[in-house]
């Protein structure tokens, strides 16, 4: 065998002489895949002004990735989203799942590496779920946050487990399109703009700021649970505007919350 | 008796040239190779002159003894076949008397020895038949005489008949005065050898060229007839493989054995043949209108063992090539040398064995024969497993200046088909390296045709038609995506991906008649020759595709559904100039008509807003338009296109063996049914190709030596290239191709060696990016080894052992990928081995000899087998794999034998 290998390289050095050098283009690649909380976090409490005027201090904010990828699909504003596999050509993907600490600035690796083509990518895309992205029943926390919102002398002390399953599922209202909102569409974070290309032995960095997730939330509508110790819980379900708020305007939002980077190798 | 001769070989032979020339041509020429073909460049193109067999040594029957209480009379033809070296190699009996008369003459019939036929100088194989008269001895018989060896008497030129030759040969020899005892005395006939006449001292014999229709005049370097001879004994699953014999084709499948193989020539990706203008006999292989690829040729109905002769041409240069003869055109010549009944039986490891019965009629011409073949595999691997049944019979008959032939064929097959494997599966052991995704994947197919040809000669008008009608069947259920298509519309119920599984049926039928005129004439001493021919051709196909659910089976989603109606009918006008004898200029124009009635009974697949009331739910095939306005699900499109197509060579020689050539045509591809408009201009992709070659072919001593070089560049202005995600091909942008091809054939007593070399670079035109899968490198070796085995302990009653020993041997450089990657090398070698004596022979085959794993095919794209917890969507790649080693041992016997 160790005969018939040289001989293959053999003919393929020759093969290349007469141009194999050329390609058909691009080339797929291997990469490192870390997320992160914001840069500007400090690994305790993050403390900010929300849009509604709450003085917001996060001290514990864990975001479950079930995978992420990034597309050449450009972002378009006031695109429909469709199915939750989007077309254009998928330029990366992380299949592998980690729970991260939003509130550390260190970048956190996912268990694999992350595998692509070199090609610009556009758009990034989280799955926020813990297996088959169809399923309905899913139990796994997606979003695991705590902290405090002042507004004047109110004080509400929160926290949120979220989770992406029946709770989140939105009936379809007209009999024509039944299958508008399936329930991918409610775990997907997609769209995310970016623009980087990935290339061989690179470092894909996810740096998630939970600021944003309550950026828009109204605390004063968060059910409260518990007394004294005062505690705020958000409902997990689709019938608190709260929770609304934190869910669609926060964790899912598009822009402001995730942001994809990346590092060459060094 | 008058029987005909066919030529064998259009191989012109001129002067030797002084040897020092030869040899600085040839080393001139570089990488030129030997060639498996005749000469291409003639300088008569008339039919070579054929000279008969003349008998060297004549041995006389022996009065068997056990007659001898008899003292009866008896008559007795033998019909000898004679080896290109002068040897009887086979002998029948054509007239019986009965034992043991008919003992006594074949054993006196295969002393013989012979000066062999001749072609343009060069010898070829022949029959001749010989009667023997016996009589009943004198009361005092002599002993037998010894061999007599009477002078050669030189034969004249043949007729020349039907663009063939036809000749009988009927020498007078056996001058001897050698008496003939106990005398059998051997039949005396006049020159026409039908009126036999008993006589003492005298010999006469009428002989049969064995041989092939003359080929068409050549196009030059690009155009390959193929002779299999025996390279016959080469490995071969299918005809397709014979197409190994010419440059740069490379067989791919990752089907099943009832799935037509993926053809790449010469710089091509030629799909399932769409690029390639296949034909057998004549009659079209091509699937018009064909869904999973226009044009689709399944060439699995062709049994290996009829296939004569192959005629590729690499390059749309001839006018009588016509829809998909892009890349080129290939046409399977079929016929069989070997007369009486063959009964072949294989079986082998995987579960595997094979039947077949050959018979070729005593008597009859090569063109006439029956076959009948049963397959059947368990397979190698997961989900391979399979069988075939096969029958084709064709009768070939003359009468005056009439040529017959009616050829009917069945075909039936069912394959699983492991499909594809992603790398990365394999590579972690979640998978084997031979194991399958989906065990739905497989397919279903037969083929039925029926054709008739006839031939006519007046004067030097030679008129051909031919008709034939074909009914084609075929279902292919192939996965190549996993779970990654089925996305959820608004309109449909909620769902996760449900699978991929492709579901093609196609039924096809198609009646057609081709044929020509034409007329030759000498003018400035040489032969001129006008042909003008047509192409007719109707095609009604019905062709529908759906997604099936991984789950049940059931089919969830139509994707297609046409039922076509599509006609192309061709002219084309070709001469055959040569104003000098070491010029011919051809060529011609050839004009094709195509037309298109396309009904898609799933026009309507999506309504922007549907109704409410009425909503289209989960239904494929909607019939509403916006706002629920209701609307038939149908659409009708027609329209036609026509291509005008020119083409010529130029070919000058041979001197001292060489030719040269050079080439220009233009080619198209009919636009698959898929892509049709009302009125739109069909959007034909045409090609346009050119191709300087330089041969050499000599007989050099007892060896023909033939050796070629060409140059090529092809330019396609809509190339196909496959879609994993459709399943099928769609259209790209333009291409170009620029390579050589070089190929090499050395032809002795004992050995048959054919061998091929091409290199080309294709690139797509906007982006200067090669073409993906396109290989760069392919070489092929075939070599056979033949004849009886020397060691003198191994014969049996004075009969030695025949041999063979022949392999075949493919290497494939690394293919470029998609993502600027390529793919592993395929280098692989076959093996066949048999030994046989009097009507049996035994024999093993090896396939993939040295059991090397590798991958036939290679792909990079997006897939989700739902191997990892979450969906696979960026490329990756992907394989179908090799066969390993297989081992068919067979045993065949040989019934009522000789040619």
């Amino acid at each position: 065998m160790k005969n018939a290998s040289q001989w293959h390289a053999a003919v393929f050095v020759l093969a290349c002489a007469a141009g194999c050098g050329d390609t058909t283009g691009g080339a797929r690649v291997g990469f490192a895949v870390a997320a992160a909380g914001p840069s500007d976090a400090t690994g305790s409490a993050l403390s900010y002004i929300s849009a509604l005027g709450y003085q917001v201090t996060i001290t514990r904010a864990r975001l479950y990735i079930g995978a992420l990828y990034l597309n050449q699909t450009v972002p378009t504003s006031g695109a429909q989203e469709t199915g939750c596999i989007r077309p254009g050509i998928y330029v990366a993907q992380v299949t592998s799942s980690l729970s991260v600490d939003a509130l550390s600035p260190q970048a956190q690796p996912f268990p694999t590496r992350g595998e692509g083509i070199a090609s610009e990518a556009k758009a990034g895309e989280l799955w926020l779920t813990g297996g088959d992205v169809q399923r309905i029943e899913d139990n796994t926390v997606i979003v695991d946050a705590a902290g405090t919102a002042q507004s004047g002398a109110q004080i509400y002390p929160f926290e949120a487990r979220l989770t992406i399953g029946r709770n989140r599922l939105i009936p379809s209202m007209d009999p024509a399109y039944p299958g508008t909102n399936p329930i991918c569409k409610q775990r997907i974070v997609s769209l995310i703009p970016t623009d980087l290309t990935p290339q061989e032995g690179g470092t894909l960095l996810v740096r998630i700021d939970p600021r944003r997730w309550f950026d828009t939330v109204d605390f004063s509508l968060v059910p409260k649970v518990q007394d004294s110790p005062a505690l705020y819980r958000f409902s997990n379900g689709n019938d608190n505007p709260a929770d609304l708020s934190l869910f669609n305007n926060g964790v899912r939002a598009r822009t402001g919350a995730y942001s994809f980077s990346w590092q060459p190798a060094m | 008796m008058l029987l005909h001769a066919m030529q064998t070989s259009c191989i012109y032979r001129r002067r030797r040239p002084r040897r020092w020339i030869q040899a600085a041509l040839v080393w001139v020429l570089g990488t030129c190779a030997l060639s498996s073909v005749p000469a291409w460049a003639d300088p008569s193109k008339s039919a070579p002159a054929l000279t008969a067999p003349q008998p060297l040594v004549q041995v006389p029957a022996t009065y068997p003894d056990l007659a001898l209480g008899s003292r009866k009379e008896a008559r007795v033809v033998v019909l000898a076949t004679v080896a290109t070296s002068g040897e009887v190699t086979a002998v029948e009996v054509s007239e019986s008397a009965g034992e043991p008369f008919d003992g006594a003459a074949l054993a006196a019939a295969r002393a013989w020895r012979f000066a062999p036929a001749q072609s343009d100088g060069k010898p070829i194989e022949s029959q001749v038949q010989i009667p023997f008269l016996f009589h009943a001895p004198t009361p005092a018989p002599e002993p037998p005489a010894p061999p007599v060896t009477p002078p050669v008497t030189p034969a004249g030129d043949p007729p020349k008949e039907s663009g063939a030759v036809a000749t009988e040969a009927a020498a007078q020899a056996g001058r001897s005065s050698t008496p003939i005892a106990p005398p059998a005395d051997v039949e005396a006939a006049d020159a026409a050898g039908s009126t036999p006449e008993p006589g003492h001292g005298k010999a006469s014999f009428s002989t049969t060229v064995t041989g092939k229709r003359l080929p068409p005049a050549s196009r030059g370097a690009a155009d390959f007839h193929v002779e299999v001879g025996a390279l016959s004994a080469v490995p071969r699953k299918n005809a397709s493989e014979v197409l190994k014999l010419v440059p740069g084709i490379l067989l791919t499948n990752d089907g099943s054995e009832a799935h037509a193989d993926q053809v790449f020539l010469r710089g091509f990706d030629a799909r399932e043949g769409q690029d390639i203008e296949f034909s057998v006999g004549g009659v079209p292989i091509n699937e018009s209108g064909n869904l999973h690829g226009n044009g689709y040729s399944d060439t699995h109905f062709i049994l290996p063992e009829l296939v004569a002769a192959l005629r590729v041409i690499e390059g749309p240069f001839d006018p009588r090539q016509g829809n998909y003869a892009v890349a080129g055109s290939a046409d399977y010549e079929l016929g069989l040398s070997q007369r009486g009944i063959v009964g072949k039986f294989s079986a082998g490891n995987f579960g595997t064995f094979r039947a077949l019965l050959l018979w070729g009629p005593r008597g009859a011409r090569e063109g006439t024969f029956a076959a009948v073949e049963l397959y059947e595999t368990a397979g190698f691997g997961q989900n391979r497993d399979g069988r075939r049944a096969t029958v084709m019979a064709q009768y070939e008959g003359k009468s005056g200046a009439h040529l017959y032939r009616i050829t009917a064929q069945a075909y039936i097959a069912s394959f699983h088909s492991a499909g594809v494997l992603r790398e990365d599966d394999v590579r972690s052991g979640r998978l084997g390296f031979f194991d399958t995704y989906d065990p739905k994947q497989g397919a279903d197919t037969g083929r039925y045709s029926l054709s008739g040809l006839l031939e006519s000669r007046v004067a030097s008008l030679l008129v051909r038609n031919q008709v034939y009608a074909i009914a084609r069947p075929m279902r292919l259920r192939e996965n190549f995506t996993g779970f990654l298509l089925d996305t959820q519309e608004p309109t449909q119920s909620l769902h996760a991906q449900r699978g991929d599984l492709i579901d093609l049926q196609s039924m096809a039928g198609t009646l057609g008649a081709r044929g020509f005129a034409r007329l030759s004439a000498d003018i400035l001493h040489q032969t001129q020759e006008i042909e003008v021919g047509y192409f007719a051709r109707g095609d009604l196909v019905g062709n529908s595709q759906h997604r099936l659910e991984a789950a049940t089976g059931n089919p969830y989603a139509t994707e297609s559904d046409l039922e076509s109606r599509l006609g192309d009918i061709g002219l084309y006008v070709d001469f055959n100039l040569r104003p000098y004898r070491y010029i011919a200029l051809r060529g011609g124009v050839r004009a094709d008509l195509f037309t298109y009635d396309v009904l898609d009974k799933c026009a309507v697949q999506s309504v922007a807003h549907p109704s409410r009331q009425d909503p289209p739910g989960d239904a494929s095939c909607l019939s509403q338009q916006d706002f629920g306005k209701y609307r038939e699900p149908i659409q009708r499109s027609t329209t036609t296109g026509s291509a005008v197509m020119p083409r010529a060579s130029l070919i000058l020689g041979p001197l001292w063996g060489i030719s040269a050539a050079i080439s220009y045509g233009q080619g198209v591809r009919s636009i698959d049914p898929y892509y049709i408009t009302q009125d739109a201009k069909t959007p034909f992709a045409s090609a346009q190709s050119i191709d300087a070659g330089l041969s050499f072919s000599r007989r050099i001593g007892p060896i023909d030596l033939s050796l070629r070089t060409t140059f090529f560049q092809t330019r396609v202005d809509r190339d196909l290239i496959f879609s994993q995600t459709a399943g099928r091909n769609l259209l790209s942008n333009g291409t170009t191709r620029i390579g050589s091809a070089s190929a090499a054939r050395v032809t002795g007593s004992f050995f048959d060696m054919s061998t091929n070399l091409t290199y080309v670079h294709a690139t797509f035109d906007d982006t200067g990016l090669l073409i993906p899968y396109v290989p760069d490198w392919v070489f092929r070796f075939d070599g056979s080894l033949f004849g009886e085995l020397p060691w003198q302990k191994l014969r049996i009653r004075g009969k030695a052992f025949r041999g063979t020993l022949a392999t075949g041997f493919t290497y494939v450089s690394p293919r470029p990928l998609p993502q600027g990657e390529r793919s592993n090398p395929i280098a692989v070698m076959d093996l066949n081995a048999t030994v046989g004596i009097w009507l049996f022979e035994v024999g093993v085959v090896a396939t993939n000899l040295f059991d090397v794993q590798y991958r036939l095919g290679e792909y990079n794209y997006a897939s989700d087998f739902g191997s990892q917890p979450f969906p696979t969507l960026v490329p990756m790649r992907h394989f179908s794999a090799g066969a390993p080693r297989q081992i068919l041992f067979s045993f065949s016997v040989q019934l009522g034998g000789g040619r």
